[in-house]
């Protein structure tokens, strides 16, 4: 969650009223971006099917993103890494408390189940929340943000260059949105989208029926769209991390999308079970029929979430 | 580096942060040690017949003693009254999850009282 201080007042210590309506912006996003896999059975199927280790490993790969998310992108570039982290267990902690509260509700998780097959579902389901509480505690606010000149719309754009200077010092440590940095962020919305579609029949059901054209079909038009949404579309923030170069780079950083949109996809895949017992083949045409929804998440990644 | 400010709620959110998430890959991890890798092993449990007003009902709790999942579990009771065919109930189970019970009935236009019951499971897939 962000903990930008008021420019002013430095050492000031934020008011109770604002961090509850700031966890009640997380809360809200979080539901907001989680909501598709809170009502998709397979992903229930999944928390009591995986193998607790496989589960394990989930929640240490989201926190791994969260503490990435929250380092680049957001709306405290100023945090230091223990602020970070710390921001990061908290997300995941809300992340736990909807989950529990959301399934119950739903009527998904009762008194009557076995613990592991409570647990798995929470687990799986906290995940994603955390990931949206994140999301969302950075998107959905940037109120305190406003003394800072973040009005929106092109004069926030016109006047980032400037800001850096001018806070100069409040913002000190800001990471530089080195390759690296914008990859992660990327990866993030790679994730963030296609574990709404990964863990649903029809991608296995697209997969096999597509023929190869198909297939490549699919590859093209998903390099196309990170083309378009990183080089062409005016998208907010697009002109502001991708640099207008010439052809060679346009391509460079659309094949960089997309590896990074095929890695998230086949790991989502993996994790959900779905190369278990298919063809190499198979496999593949998952992770690519995955790969359109994770090209978008990665292409918006790399403009949206960081605003 | 910049000293932390962080406000009562905000440590109270962080404690309770960290305690769940310690405590959820604490219990996934020994959860993952301690189980083992046997297939699915079902045990159905009858109770006691009721009369309904259309029919009888005879309650099925079925429990899956095994480490993994059973997916579509048909289970089949027999009723053997004296005399004739024995009459057959039958439900499927979408997903019966490793330790994990799961309730149904099944239905008899006899009454089942004083007759023989008995219950198996026919099959099932692996998830």
């Amino acid at each position: 969650m962000s903990r930008r201080k008021p420019a002013k007042n430095e050492e000031a210590c934020r008011s109770v009223a604002e961090s509850v309506q700031e966890y009640g912006r997380g809360v809200a996003g979080g539901l907001m971006f989680s909501l598709p896999l809170l009502y998709t059975m397979e992903v229930w199927w999944a928390g009591f099917n995986a193998h607790p280790w496989r589960l394990a490993a989930y929640v240490a790969a989201t926190f791994v993103l969260l503490l990435g998310y929250n380092r680049f992108a957001g709306l405290h570039h100023d945090a230091g890494m223990t602020e970070v982290a710390i921001d990061s267990v908290e997300e995941m902690g809300l992340g736990f408390i909807i989950s529990v509260g959301a399934l119950y509700l739903l009527g998904r998780v009762t008194f009557e189940m076995s613990l592991n097959e409570i647990a798995g579902q929470v687990v799986i389901e906290a995940m994603t929340i955390a990931v949206g509480v994140s999301v969302g505690t950075a998107q959905l606010g940037g109120g305190e943000d406003s003394g800072e000149g973040e009005a929106g719309g092109a004069g926030a754009r016109a006047k980032r260059g400037g800001r850096a200077g001018k806070t100069g010092g409040a913002r000190r440590g800001e990471p530089e949105l080195h390759f690296g940095g914008q990859m992660l962020l990327a990866f993030c919305g790679a994730t963030l989208f296609a574990a709404n579609v990964a863990p649903t029949e029809e991608v296995v059901m697209i997969a096999v029926e597509s023929s190869w054209l198909r297939l490549v079909g699919l590859a093209l038009v998903s390099l196309l769209l990170g083309a378009l949404i990183l080089h062409y579309s005016e998208f907010t923030g697009a002109r502001e991390f991708v640099r207008d170069e010439g052809f060679a780079t346009v391509v460079a950083g659309s094949v960089a999308t997309y590896g990074v949109a095929l890695v998230a996809s086949g790991l989502i895949l993996w994790f959900f079970g779905r190369f278990d017992g298919v063809t190499l083949y198979t496999s593949l045409a998952q992770v690519i029929v995955l790969g359109v929804a994770a090209t978008l998440g990665a292409s918006a990644g790399r403009l949206l979430l960081q605003r | 580096m910049r000293k932390l400010q962080k406000n009562w709620v905000e440590w109270v959110v962080f404690a309770v942060g960290l305690a769940l998430l310690a405590s959820a890959l604490a219990y996934l991890v020994y959860d993952g040690a301690t189980m083992g890798s046997d297939p699915p092993s079902i045990e159905v449990r009858l109770g006691a017949p009721e009369p309904r007003a259309h029919n009888f009902i005879v309650p099925v709790a079925v429990t899956n003693h095994g480490d993994e999942t059973a997916e579509g579990v048909a289970v089949e009771v027999l009723m053997e009254s004296s005399g004739g065919e024995p009459a057959r109930g039958e439900l499927t189970i979408a997903f019966l999850p490793r330790r994990a019970t799961r309730e149904g009935f099944v239905t008899f236009q006899q009454d089942p009282r004083g007759a023989r019951l008995t219950a198996r499971v026919l099959g099932y897939e692996k998830p």
